[in-house]
């Protein structure tokens, strides 16, 4: 089984990353792929996105610029439900990509 | 729900005043911490949490769990709009007519509530009959199917 790992980033930290997140486990874990979520503020995405645990980020809130170094998809559609299958394409070619 | 967290045509002038209101019902009930609501006034200054749904904006203004008691939300429905700013583009104003304050103090172990909110702000009908309800047994019915 896949497994990703995911960086679900919002402005608190708190609450609509961890919408994204369940959303995130729901949809994807219904394709076979096991998910491990981590919610962070965009303060801390940066350093986080740098120490190499994470294959991507999904944001609600916008991100500092920065080298992440990892793709970041905007799962504002995610939450709010307008898009949300182009969300889940791209989040699914995102995870095609990753190497390991 | 809370009938006690509803608030019906509110005369609010802004954001802040409408946050205000819904923050001094849920402090009114312990909810939330006095720190809460300009912890909330705080965020939503830098980090806005307007959401366009397209025909239908809500705003969803919240904080950190480190001002929260138990998790819970109020919802204020507005005699006239106020501007929040956008969530996804935070220079964007939009008018919002309906507000869900929300209180979340562990997130993973609010799983149902948060998936709860979620599909009421993905369902644009809903919202619209929350909007138009004339009174708290309208939207206590209406979001029954939510688990807390």
């Amino acid at each position: 089984m896949k497994q990703v790992n995911i960086l679900s980033v919002c402005g608190s930290g708190t609450v609509t990353s961890s919408m994204v997140a369940g959303k995130l486990k729901e949809v994807l874990g219904d394709k076979g792929i096991k998910v491990s979520t981590t919610e962070a503020r965009p303060t801390e995405a940066l350093n986080l996105a740098q120490s190499g645990r994470f294959d991507f980020i999904t944001y609600t809130s916008p991100l500092q610029a920065g080298d992440y170094g990892i793709p970041t998809i905007n799962a504002f559609a995610c939450l709010t439900g307008m898009g949300e299958e182009e969300f889940f394409e791209e989040t699914l070619r995102v995870i095609g990509e990753i190497k390991r | 729900m809370d009938l006690d967290l509803i608030a019906l045509d509110v005369e609010a002038k802004d954001s802040e005043s409408i946050i205000n209101e819904l923050g001094q019902r849920m402090l009114a009930k312990n909810y939330v911490k006095d720190s809460y609501i300009a912890a909330v006034l705080e965020r939503e200054s830098k980090l806005p949490t307007g959401l366009d749904l397209g025909e239908f904006c809500v705003a969803i203004p919240h904080t950190n769990s480190e001002h929260v008691n138990v998790s819970n939300f109020a919802i204020g429905i507005l005699k006239n709009p106020v501007e929040f700013c956008s969530m996804s583009e935070p220079m964007k104003k939009l008018n919002i007519g309906l507000v869900f304050l929300l209180a979340v103090k562990d997130p993973a172990s609010q799983v149902g509530l948060l998936g709860s909110l979620m599909k009421i702000f993905q369902n644009v009908e809903l919202m619209k009959q929350i909007r138009n309800a004339k009174d708290k047994e309208d939207i206590k019915s209406l979001l029954n199917f939510i688990e807390y």
